[in-house]
């Protein structure tokens, strides 16, 4: 499946297999976005977060 | 425990990011035939007033990146009645490093000299007697993030001030630690329970002098001797167990440890451990469900 870029309208690849919360990046400029999937297996993407305060191991 | 008529422990593995880890997770689960279910919490919301859960799942894998999301998930999970790993308590103190420290040092692991401090006076004050160089950690916060080593009490001071200038107000309690003097590696184990799954030597990164995978340090297989095994898993026990991070130093007396992780990033062992992490942990899982 195939989304638009927000950043340069370029194409953002989704493979079927995806799951929800998966990375995905613009080949064209390189933005990340995670994949969001609802309980209807409708797919969205999400501009990726910036690493987050408490985030880690 | 049965239910619903089947005996198959049903595993749930919460995730805020699908990294490496939580897919290799999911795909042991399935090679072992485990009735699995992804839960990207991001996505969902939780009910809190049922008690639902408990006829879906028998056993969570609490895998957020975040500590807090991870945290609440865990709390969720155990109050339905399912086991969590990490539980919520186990959590919370391998997510807070003065907490950390306190459970490791009463059961006598050991551990840095530490002080702690509520000011920057006091701090200043238990520095000199931890004396130069020392290490000024955030009690919370990850993969090495606002750890500075300080030489001098003049840069213990800059460190301190800008620490207390901010916002958090968890940057204004001031973890203290002496420097270990130590091989330019440190030791990091994988704990299942009472089993060591993985222990690696990670290998600094060049002008950095900490270890952290996510700062681009290399990982080898550690062979370890019976007396540092057994410390690496009275560590893992003195938090409460479950699946965990050990992080150790080797200094001149022998190994201290210094840190605990409860949600373990594995990709860097998983290239030289010879066993199967994420199988493991997921049998591990199997097992405490079980009983
Ligand atoms: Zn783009």
């Amino acid at each position: 499946m195939e989304f638009e870029c927000e950043q340069c309208g370029g194409q953002v690849q989704v493979p079927k297999d995806a799951l929800s919360g998966e990375l995905v990046s613009c080949k064209d400029c390189g933005s990340e976005y995670e994949i969001m999937i609802d309980e209807n297996g409708t797919i969205e993407l999400k501009a990726a977060e910036e690493v987050g305060e408490d985030w880690g191991e | 425990m049965e239910k619903t008529g089947e005996n198959r422990v049903k595993l749930a593995i919460a995730y805020d990011l699908l990294r490496f880890e939580e897919k290799a997770l999911y795909n042991e689960a399935q090679k072992l035939s485990v009735p699995v279910e992804m839960m990207h919490v991001d996505s969902l919301s939780f009910d809190l007033n049922t008690s639902d859960y408990i006829d879906r799942y028998d056993v969570l894998l609490q895998r957020c990146i975040s500590h807090s999301r991870g945290l609440h998930v865990s709390a969720i999970f155990e109050a339905m009645g399912i086991l969590a790993i990490n539980s919520y308590e186990v959590s919370a103190i391998c997510d807070d490093k003065l907490l950390t420290t306190l459970r490791l040092s009463r059961k006598g692991i050991p551990t840095p000299k530490t002080r702690v401090a509520f000011n920057q006076e006091q701090a200043l004050k238990a520095l000199d007697e931890l004396g130069y160089p020392a290490v000024i950690k955030p009690i919370v916060g990850s993969w090495g993030r606002l750890v500075a080593r300080v030489r001098d009490r003049e840069e213990a001071a800059a460190v301190i001030e800008s620490r207390a200038s901010g916002s958090n107000p968890n940057d204004h309690i001031l973890y203290l630690q002496e420097y270990i003097k130590r091989p330019q590696r440190d030791i990091r184990a994988i704990v299942a329970g009472d089993e060591l799954i993985a222990t690696v030597y990670r290998y600094q990164p060049p002008n950095d002098w900490r270890t952290n995978v996510a700062r681009g340090g290399t990982s080898e297989e550690a062979k370890l001797g019976d007396a540092e095994r057994e410390i690496l898993l009275k560590a893992a026990e003195a938090v409460g167990g479950g699946i965990l991070g050990i992080d150790a130093m080797e200094g001149p007396s022998g190994i201290v440890v210094h840190e605990v992780n409860s949600t373990v990033e594995f990709r860097g062992a998983s290239t030289v451990s010879t066993n199967n992490i994420p199988r493991k942990m997921v049998e591990y899982a199997l097992r405490v469900a079980k009983r």
